[in-house]
């Protein structure tokens, strides 16, 4: 796998040579995006932390990966975390930072050990102090400027953009905010002519017999990923993670990115496979469930818009939910899609309206 | 660089398994943010409880893999065995339930977190070994 | 910068947001979490507009070169009103409950709504203490009382606590009010869009009283409430309707109709007498007004070394309570246990300080300025036809230094009046002190007394207090008010209180000063007859007993 190359910190000291501008040039030229779902190229990205003026500036690696069927970010701090430092260390020397925090999920604190030691053996006398912030269980601090108020001690809450953290970010300052595997990626771009940048790790979940990470190239067959993944029993959907929505399997003859529809998105390819035995109602249930557990309160139609959701499809469960519940459900789905303030409550019911664009059926028959 | 709220509270809870309402009187002198503010924050994560927890804590995940690998049933077996319900603390201040949010063990679900550790690949008989475990 | 608005071409400046500029092409829009001068948190989501097709918070966005914003639209209306439903659902279930004008109502009037259609999820007990009253039920979550609880009054007594749909405003650990640092000032009362925080009513006791031929019922009211009663029924910010309110007053059945700017005139006296007495033995300096009860709690929660510093005068209505059940009573020949004494002020912490225990008050009951216009209504009194009547004597006449009271930088004004004259025996000549007038948060200036330059300060606003009080040592002489703009922006005050309405109210109180005839404390005939006939002379044994009180320590938690 691309992902687990050793760079043995030659990618930084070729920075070093190189110097900034360059540094970001090579990114820019070599085409690496944002891993976490958005896919903001990464050379721009550094390019504005560069540019803003201010004598302090920060990173922060994001590393509270929460989306439900993805574990790429354990992946990679087990296999590699040295060359994921390293990436943090060639940010830091780009933008001229001294401090970098790792945003680590609460629930890796088992893998903080492992990654302290790491940060120990490779940072040494580089200038630069990387800092471990443990989350406590929010995913909502995945979001970058939540990330920014949860480490500067605040409530995790999103804040609306601009300004944006490559300027205004952590106590104020310039800020490059990257997950892991963009961050890993980095050392790998720089230093190896042959890096590829459309391999993509997918994180593969479900009844499946074989699930787990996989590295494949953008543009690989979906149908042939579900054929490795080996399904237990007849495939009915494929969730892509709790935001990216569902689609029915028989619509599936097409490549991860170029599904893209109207309320689904592929973002950070997580592929949940859900088969004939599992209901889809069930399955809305729990990812509703999931947002409004997850949802931080902030603005109304995600903090009070989620419960409701979960309510509505409890009652089309149970068998008391009318038509015109479902109709409600509908327009609240689409209402916290269009008017929530962060990715999550935007993209907080694109499953919902995904299966009751290919799934309602199986909605409408539970109506009294 | 001054200290950071989230991992004092974090060490105060792996001091003592809860924040206490001493501990954040404590910190807001120490950081001079309002107690309330301090709540405030401990309130909005999963992992800060301001209520004294049992010894041993278990989070069960519940989010769409493991569901479907029925962490559900997992719940109400764990609710029977350990005698409470979820989200709740034992009076005998060994073990408190609650459910969680995905924790990156979709490839081996179901799977759970006690005091922080991941157990996967979940069956009934495992989970009575880990309690067993736990009790002795 | 050329937009598109509404389809009309315009021209705006950079830096403003799509909601300023709709404010300034008289376009309304509904805002629940917006506060002037704070940065927007687009919580409530209904400021919502189209930019360019997308829907945005007018609030927190700014428009760009060529964008087209369209203000209202069929989507528009859907969106909004699927979020004002959801808020709504906390609060009632149909529309048919005539529910207190609370904007969140307008909004959902404006709308054209008839039906909520999701049931009410009732989760929280209300949280009752002796002045402010909280149900997090109808909480909307806007998030304005946490914020002008923390960053404009510094006190930070409540907060976010919990997540999602768990999230609600409380103290610390769930406390109830009464049990933490909250100072009564009812500024979060003020900017609650939905009335889920508001004073506890003394009305129901107070109409009992007046009921009650055996009771002798006396009312008196602060100066800041007839700078703002009118408000209440639809007159313009900053009407004076001293005579009207003093007319309803009457026609609502009050026994006597006293006026606590008497009560301000008396504090004066004691209080600029304290202050000669410091100025010879040489301190403490500085010394610290005591008029406003949201203060001295502010004080006796996170200031525990400034007891020397503070005056030991009681509040104006506290003197002139007294006053009544003492002086008064005995003059006329009335028993106290007959006496009710009611105040009306703009205050909530007022009705904290008539329970502390220190004063052992004699107010019985406080009403706030809402109350007081609840009142006039109930008793279908028609305000605005009233003919202007006089307040009732011995303790109804006052002068322009007592009414000053009701603005920030009032009390000093008053006092450095007397205090000159007292101490120098002369008269002084330009009785008004501009640079100690106005709505900026710290005021300063000097004075010299006797050849030695007395420098005094006034400030109002709990965090503009927590500057202040770094350089409390520069200073001899210090006015705190709570609340911002003094009591005329106090927590009882009729909705809205912006810094507009806060100006304009101020304006009418310096006007109203510059017209009385009586402009020092001191020269109140009532005050002098008063000392003559009861107290003897100000920090007399007597005075010291009835008209000055103590500090307790409390938790700064």
């Amino acid at each position: 796998m691309q992902i687990l190359r050793k760079t043995n910190l030659k990618a930084l000291e070729k920075a070093k040579k190189l110097g900034a501008k360059k540094v970001i040039d090579i990114l820019k030229k070599k085409n690496l995006t944002g891993r976490g779902g958005a896919a903001f190229p990464t050379g721009k990205k550094w390019e504005f932390t560069l540019n803003a003026k201010s004598d302090t500036k920060y990173v922060i690696c994001n590393a509270n990966e929460g989306e439900p069927g993805t574990f790429k970010d354990r992946f990679i701090i087990k296999n590699n975390p040295e060359t994921l430092i390293e990436g943090i260390l060639i940010a830091a020397y780009v933008i001229k930072a001294k401090q970098a925090f790792i945003y680590l999920r609460g629930e890796y604190d088992n893998l903080r050990n492992l990654l302290q030691k790491t940060i120990n053996k490779v940072v040494k006398k580089s200038g630069v102090d990387i800092k471990i912030i443990s989350g406590a269980g929010a995913y909502v601090c995945g979001e970058e400027t939540a990330i920014i108020q949860s480490i500067e001690g605040q409530r995790g809450h999103p804040q609306y953009k601009p300004p944006y953290p490559a300027v205004d970010g952590l106590f104020g300052k310039p800020t490059i905010i990257n997950n892991i595997e963009t961050l890993t990626n980095v050392p790998q771009a720089i230093l190896f002519n042959d890096w590829d940048p459309n391999l993509r790790l997918m994180s593969l979940s479900g009844n499946i017999a074989n699930p787990g990470i996989y590295e494949l190239p953008v543009g690989y067959k979906l149908t042939d990923l579900i054929k490795k993944a080996k399904p237990k029993n007849k495939v009915k959907a494929i969730y892509f993670g709790c935001f990216g929505g569902c689609m029915p399997y028989s619509k599936i003859e097409l490549t991860p990115d170029s599904i893209c529809g109207k309320n689904c998105i592929i973002g950070s390819y997580t592929i949940i496979v859900v088969d004939e035995k599992q209901s889809i109602l069930d399955t809305a249930l729990s990812i509703a469930h999931f947002y409004c557990h997850e949802s931080c309160g902030k603005c109304t139609p995600c903090r009070e818009g989620t419960i409701r959701v979960c309510h509505l499809l409890e009652k089309i469960k149970s068998g008391k939910a009318t038509k015109q519940d479902l109709e409600i459900l509908e327009d609240l789905a689409m209402n916290i899609h269009e008017t929530s303030l962060c990715g999550l409550g935007q993209t907080s019911t694109n499953h919902l309206l995904t299966a009751l664009e290919f799934f309602r059926k199986e909605f409408e028959e539970k109506l009294r | 660089m001054t200290e950071f709220l989230l991992e004092l509270l974090k060490k105060e809870v792996k001091k003592r398994g809860y924040i206490s309402e001493e501990a954040v009187k404590k910190i807001s002198k120490k950081t001079n943010i309002p107690v309330s503010g301090i709540y405030g924050v401990a309130t909005f994560y999963s992992f800060l409880p301001t209520k004294q927890q049992g010894k041993n804590v278990i989070h069960v995940c519940t989010s769409p893999t493991c569901a479907i690998h029925n962490s559900l049933d997992l719940i109400k077996f764990l609710e029977k065995e350990l005698k409470i319900k979820l989200g709740q603390t034992a009076k005998n201040k060994l073990f408190s339930l609650y459910e969680t949010s995905c924790i990156g063990c979709c490839d081996e679900a179901p799977a759970m977190l006690l005091n922080g550790k991941p157990y996967i690949k979940l069956t009934k008989e495992k989970i009575k070994k880990i309690l067993r475990k736990c009790k002795s | 910068m050329k937009i598109i608005l509404n389809g009309k071409n315009i021209k705006c400046k950079e830096g403003k947001t799509i909601l300023d500029i709709c404010k300034e092409h008289n376009i309304k829009i509904p805002t629940l979490c917006f506060i002037e001068g704070l940065k927007p948190e687009a919580r409530c989501r209904l400021c919502l507009v189209e930019l360019d097709n997308k829907l945005v918070t007018s609030c927190s966005t700014y428009p760009y070169e060529g964008c087209k914003i369209i203000t209202d639209s069929k989507r528009i209306r859907k969106a909004r009103s699927i979020n004002a439903e959801l808020l709504m659902a906390g609060h009632v279930k149909t529309l048919s409950v005539d529910e207190m004008e609370n904007d969140l109502y307008k909004v959902i009037r404006d709308l054209g709504m008839t039906r909520i259609r999701f049931e009410p999820i009732i989760k929280y007990k209300q949280d009752l203490s002796e002045s402010i009253i909280r149900d997090d039920n109808k909480c909307i979550n806007c998030g304005k009382c946490i914020r002008v609880c923390g960053e404009i009054m510094g006190v930070h007594a409540i907060s976010f606590q919990g997540r999602g749909h768990y999230e609600h405003v409380s103290p610390y650990n769930n406390h109830p009010l009464n049990n933490v640092a909250c100072i009564k000032c009812g500024q979060c009362i003020a900017a609650c869009p939905v009335g889920a925080i508001y004073e506890r009513e003394h009305l129901f006791e107070v109409i009992q009283a007046l009921k009650n031929k055996k009771k002798h019922v006396v009312v008196q009211t602060a100066p800041s409430v007839r700078v703002a009663l009118g408000e209440e029924f639809g007159m313009p910010p900053g009407s004076l309707v001293t005579g009207k309110m003093v007319a309803a007053l009457r026609k609502i059945g009050f026994d006597r109709i006293f006026d606590t700017d008497l009560g301000a005139d008396m504090t004066i006296m004691e209080e600029a007498s304290e202050f000669v007495k410091r100025l010879k033995k040489n301190g403490p300096f500085p010394m610290i007004t005591t008029c406003c009860p949201a203060w001295i709690k502010f004080m006796e929660h996170f200031y525990h070394n400034l007891f020397p510093n503070m005056s030991s005068c009681k509040s104006p209505h506290e003197m002139l309570g007294i006053l009544t059940k003492t002086y008064y009573a005995k003059k006329f020949g009335i028993k106290k246990k007959d006496i009710v004494v009611v105040s009306v002020m703009p205050c909530t912490a007022k009705k904290f300080e008539s329970t502390r225990p220190e004063i052992d008050s004699d107010v019985d009951y406080v009403l706030t300025t809402r109350e007081l216009s609840k009142l006039i209504r109930y008793s279908k009194v028609d305000f605005k036809k009233l003919k202007d009547e006089e307040f009732d004597n011995p303790l109804g006449i006052s002068t322009g230094a007592g009414l000053m009271f009701g603005a920030t930088g009032g009390v000093m004004e008053a006092a450095l009046r007397t205090t000159y004259e007292f101490a120098t025996g002369k008269t002084l000549k330009k009785v008004e002190f501009n640079e100690i007038r106005g709505i900026e948060g710290v005021k300063k200036g000097t004075i010299k007394i006797k050849g030695k330059t007395i420098r005094f300060a006034a400030v109002h606003g709990g965090s503009n207090i927590r500057k202040l009080l770094k350089e409390k040592d520069k200073y001899h002489f210090i006015e705190i008010m709570a609340c911002p703009g003094g009591c005329i922006g106090g927590g009882g005050q009729p909705w809205p209180t912006t810094k507009e309405v806060i100006k304009k109210r101020m304006e009418a109180i310096y006007k109203a000063d510059r017209n009385l005839p009586l402009r020092k404390s001191h020269e109140n005939p009532a005050v002098k007859q008063i000392y003559a006939e009861f107290l003897g002379k100000p920090l007399s044994k007597k005075a010291k007993k009835i008209l000055h009180t103590h500090f307790v320590k409390r938790s700064e938690f």
